[in-house]
């Protein structure tokens, strides 16, 4: 039974922005529960697949969950240990242990600096080691993500998107993590190249047994690569479950609608409206607009079916995640 | 018409081209004339503060008052004194050079630390300095060096710690603005997520390798300002106190005679302030295009 | 003229011109593709490959030097054919090494003035664009169904205020914008992403162009907001009939909605025909970079065995060293013994493979 490397119980995180000019004296505020309520933990050696719309909260549960930003109220326990309340000092340790791969593929790159550099500074954050072991540390990182030694000498802008992305998951492998957040690791890349860096991820995966968050809208890729899948609707997780099951045989409706919008699914002659019907109407997606009850309510085409069952609006029964059995949850009255 | 050509051969990597040839041909003019300017006024400074100079500047010769240019050892003539005045252009820069680089310091010191409290932290640290950034941008300069003037004495390195200090603002939102970019890019993050402490990122990451070349523009361009700033002082008869010279108040001594045809005394000086601040203005603009952006795809 | 293609674009070429390696990036390097009347043509191909610069040429609207440098652009509405690169070619002069484009001068003043000349009538009218970003690319300070209205009176006969806006509201519900009288009035900051887009596309729309470029229009959009667009341009292209120009580098967007295909690869089309023909999973008949590109896209069997993906190896062609050979030799994985030397030295042209369907490649040909 392997191990629970990350568990976090009832994490929020409300972002909270000014509104108006003289908001500073009126104390009035907008608030935005970015990630409203979210449990889930990751196993040793696992992936767990987060998906969703943009906007939802993925990228802010994962910053959340390496205390690059301060929960709001939640438990973090990483290796058991709660890191909830960590001081900087001890997270600046931590961190050789958990890291984050950024949507962006210029994040971790100072524009500036050689790759060469780049690499050596990462490979002594955490250790003392002397000029040889650099070097060797260096060579070694080069083959794991597959790399050519003569771009050590390059600026990142002489890079190209794919051999940007090695560096920056060379960067992070460097100081030999456990758990590595990767936030949308192939979406700025091409189509050509994304193949390349998910089968590096994988590779890696089972060569140094590391632990994914593995945060992508490509439905494709997360069912791919994830053990588990959470779907994730504005800041709550509404269905978690093996990846096989979130993605041939969904509880939620919104799950079901995610997957099934898979363009390359839609066949030429299925007429689009039966699916306008099923799909409700899109666009309306937005943490300000007031709900009660069930947040997908607006959009739900169950609810609308099932004739607006007041339960599906009734603030004091907002559907809670629950088990179905073989650890599949799901938040919704009616499930499919 | 516009021309294009390629060399033949393989495109290697482009660090086997030249930087000249990579530059804009204007910059690399307004660089080189920039860094011209930058030697004299080094070398003046240093021949005025060892007094390697032609003639004394304060020997007063009453039989040679107001010579030409090109009387006999006096290049640029003498002034209504008979004060040789190519020796005290020269010495002129003693004025300049220690209170611009006092202002300069204190300009990028304070800005780089004010730019860095705002832009790294944020928060209530970015509001207080936005307050107080804007209280100072909103007082007029010139109005605040005639308090201290008056308050103090009419001295040199008190007027340019006012200008150092009042030019805090500008360096502390440019470096603030280059922190927000990081962090829009999840630059910052990424290094705190690495591991780095707060100092290395923000020494080494941000105000090295980031800000360096936006620091050292606004030194040029500081320099240049100190020099304008004192040039308009002592027209007010605040600037450098006779009979120490300054570029300013030769000019203002020497614009009494102007009208009688006597132009040398303040055209010197005038032709000297001019061609140095436009070559402090020039490095400044020149450097910003070839160290930042503009180098071309 | 009944069957002649609506356009049709010859050995087209647009250049860059990288000060700081002194070198040209030759983003179009002799594009050949022909759109005919009523059909959708998809262009696919990895970014960088030159695929909205070729939109943008068509319409005249390329900034930067030295730009458009040679080529034909032929387009035909109104029952005439027209060159909109016609008259053009005296303000160019190109000198060339080996067959290679080293040098380029151009008259660009004298280019611009004569092209817009040419492309009045034709931008906006004629072809209309849809573009990439739509929040970006829809004026932020006016409503948007002003800005629909000014563009149906600028491009169509309609002339007189109130028709036009009542047109636009037409268009808006046309493109299922929910309370288009009540959207009208909304500025673009306003609409969400795929509302904006939608927006783009009633604005595109209401000008009744000949030819509709679509470059890119579901990137950037939610997955679920992407398959209502599509949705949406597949109802349009039933209903209208309006010949498309569909820039995508998402192949089953492509797939979904085109006739036929275009695969473009370092600022050339190496694949061209039916898109049954080339979108379909069978490997013998394709060009290799179309069939590596198939392959490495994730499919039900590998999620279902858990299988690594097939990944094209190598790295996307850098448009400034395009080699002398074949631009995919780098990274094919079809190379014989027998064509390696031609692949290595000599360009393959657009050739014939079977009726229809023309490639790039020695495989097909010796
Ligand atoms: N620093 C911040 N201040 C205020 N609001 C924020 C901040 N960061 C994120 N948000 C808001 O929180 C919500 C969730 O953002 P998050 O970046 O987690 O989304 P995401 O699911 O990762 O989306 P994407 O797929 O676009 O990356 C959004 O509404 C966003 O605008
Ligand atoms: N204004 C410009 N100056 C220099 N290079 C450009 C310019 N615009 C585009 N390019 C280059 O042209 C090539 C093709 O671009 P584009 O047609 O936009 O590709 P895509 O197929 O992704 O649409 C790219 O390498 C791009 O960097
Ligand atoms: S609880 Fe009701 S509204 Fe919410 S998803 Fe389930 S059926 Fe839809
Ligand atoms: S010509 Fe040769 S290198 Fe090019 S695609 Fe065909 S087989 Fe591959
Ligand atoms: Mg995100
Ligand atoms: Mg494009």
């Amino acid at each position: 039974m392997p191990k629970t490397i990350l568990e976090v119980i009832d994490l929020k995180k409300h972002f909270f922005h000014r509104k108006g000019l003289f908001s500073a004296f009126s104390g009035e505020e907008r608030r935005i529960p970015a990630v409203d309520g979210v449990s889930f933990y990751l196993k040793e050696n696992e992936t767990v697949g987060l998906v969703g719309e943009s906007g939802c909260g993925k990228t802010t549960i994962g910053r959340t969950v390496l205390r690059l930003a301060a929960p709001t109220s939640g438990r973090i326990l990483f290796d058991d240990k709660d890191i909830t309340t960590a001081t900087t000092e001890q997270l600046r340790k931590l961190r050789g242990q958990m890291q984050m791969i950024f949507q962006d593929l210029d994040a971790a790159l100072n524009p500036k600096m050689r790759i060469r550099d780049i690499l050596r500074e990462a490979i002594t954050v955490h250790h003392k080691v002397s000029d040889e072991e650099v070097s060797r540390r260096i060579g070694e990182l080069l083959e794991q993500v597959n790399l050519k030694k003569g771009k050590l000498s390059n600026f990142p802008h002489e890079l190209s998107g794919g051999e940007k992305r090695r560096v920056g998951i060379a960067r992070v492998l460097s100081v030999g993590p456990r758990l590595i957040v990767a936030d949308e690791p192939t979406s700025a890349l091409d189509v050509s190249i994304q193949a390349q860096v998910v089968n590096l991820l994988r590779d890696l995966q089972s060569q140094l047994g590391l632990s994914y968050l593995f945060i992508s809208h490509d439905l494709r890729v997360v069912e791919l690569i994830s053990h588990k899948v959470a779907v994730m609707y504005l800041g709550k997780i509404v269905e978690m479950g093996l990846s096989g099951r979130i993605a041939h045989a969904p509880k939620h409706p919104y799950t079901h609608i995610l997957w099934s919008s898979l363009v390359e699914k839609q066949s030429k002659e299925s007429s689009s409206a039966t699916r306008n019907t099923q799909s409700g109407i899109w666009g309306v997606f937005d943490f300000e607009r007031p709900y009660s009850g069930c947040r997908f309510a607006p959009r739900c085409p169950v609810y609308e079916s099932q004739g607006r069952p007041t339960v599906c609006t009734d603030p004091a029964s907002e559907p809670q995640l629950r088990d179905i059995g073989d650890g599949h949850q799901v938040a919704c009255h009616f499930p499919l | 018409m516009k021309n294009y050509s390629q060399r033949s051969g393989e495109i290697g990597d482009f660090s086997d081209i030249p930087f000249w040839k990579k530059a804009d041909a204007a910059d690399l003019v307004y660089v080189s004339y920039g860094l011209l300017i930058v030697t004299l006024v080094v070398v003046s400074y240093l021949l005025g503060a060892f007094h390697l100079l032609p003639h004394d500047p304060h020997d007063i010769r009453l039989d040679l008052m107001m010579s030409p240019p090109g009387t006999a050892g006096h290049l640029l003539g003498t002034d209504f004194m008979g004060r040789d005045i190519f020796s005290r252009l020269i010495v002129g820069i003693q004025a300049y050079f220690l209170p611009g680089l006092l202002a300069v310091a204190i300009s990028l010191i304070g800005g780089s630390t004010l730019g860095v409290l705002a832009g790294y932290r944020g928060g209530m640290a970015d509001t207080a300095i936005t307050y107080f950034t804007n209280l100072v941008d909103s007082f007029p300069r010139l109005v605040l060096i005639l308090l201290v003037v008056a308050a103090f004495k009419p001295d040199i390195y008190y007027i340019m710690i006012v200008v150092g200090l009042t030019n805090v603002p500008v360096v502390a939102s440019l470096v603030k603005g280059k922190i927000l970019f990081l962090k829009q890019k999840n630059f910052v993050e990424a290094a705190v997520s690495l591991g780095l402490p707060a100092r290395t990122i923000i020494l080494k990451h941000i105000l090295w390798y980031n800000c360096r070349s936006l620091l050292i523009i606004q030194a040029t361009l500081g320099m240049g300002e100190a020099i304008l700033m004192e040039t308009s002082l002592s027209y007010l008869g605040f600037g450098v106190q006779e009979p120490s010279p300054s570029w300013g108040n030769m000019v203002q001594a020497g614009a009494n005679y102007f009208m009688q045809g006597k132009f040398w005394p303040s055209t010197a000086p005038a032709l000297a302030i001019l061609f140095t601040i436009m070559g402090f203005h020039l490095l400044g603009d020149g450097l910003n295009n070839l160290l930042e952006g503009k180098r071309g795809r | 003229m009944k069957n002649a293609p609506l356009l049709k674009i010859e050995d087209l070429r647009t250049y860059f011109y990288s000060r700081s390696k002194q070198a040209f990036i030759r983003s179009v390097d002799g594009v050949n593709l022909e759109i005919r009347r009523g059909e959708t043509l998809g262009v696919v191909g990895e970014s960088g490959s030159g695929k909205s610069i070729t939109a943008l040429s068509v319409l005249g609207l390329i900034s930067g030097g030295p730009g458009v440098i040679a080529g034909k652009i032929l387009f035909g509405s109104n029952g005439e054919q027209k060159d909109l690169l016609d008259g053009l070619e005296g303000y160019v002069k190109i000198g060339r090494e080996q067959n290679r484009i080293m040098q380029v001068s151009k008259d660009v003043l004298g280019w611009e003035r004569r092209s817009d000349e040419v492309m009045r009538t034709i931008r906006g009218g004629e072809i209309a664009m849809i573009f990439q970003n739509p929040k970006a690319s829809l004026n932020p300070f006016t409503p948007v169904g002003k800005q629909i209205t000014e563009a149906i009176r600028l491009h169509t006969k309609i002339t007189d205020a109130q028709e036009a806006a009542e047109r636009a509201i037409y268009w808006l519900k046309r493109v299922k914008i929910d309370s288009p009288a009540l959207r009208f009035d909304n500025y673009p900051f306003g609409l969400s992403g795929g509302m904006c887009q939608r927006a783009m596309i009633a604005m595109a729309l209401a000008c009744e162009p000949a030819l509709l470029i679509a470059d890119e229009p579901t990137t950037g959009l939610d997955a679920t907001i992407q398959s209502k667009i599509v949705d949406l341009l597949a109802e349009l292209k039933s209903e209208l009939g309006t010949t498309t120009m569909l820039i995508s580098h998402d192949i089953s967007v492509i797939s979904r909605l085109s006739d036929s295909v275009v695969v473009m690869y370092g600022g050339t089309v190496v694949e061209y025909g039916p898109v049954r023909d080339i979108l379909t999973a069978s490997i013998s008949s394709k060009h290799p970079y179309t069939s590596a590109l198939l392959a490495s896209i994730p499919g039900e069997e590998h999620v279902r065995d858990k299988v690594a993906l097939q990944a094209i190896e190598g790295d996307v062609l850098d448009t400034i060293n395009i080699p002398a050979g074949c631009r995919f030799y780098a990274r094919c994985n079809r190379v014989t013994p027998k064509i390696r030397e031609n692949c290595e030295r000599r360009e393959p042209d657009l050739r014939e493979i079977a009726p229809g369907h023309r490639a790039r490649c020695w495989l097909y040909f010796d």
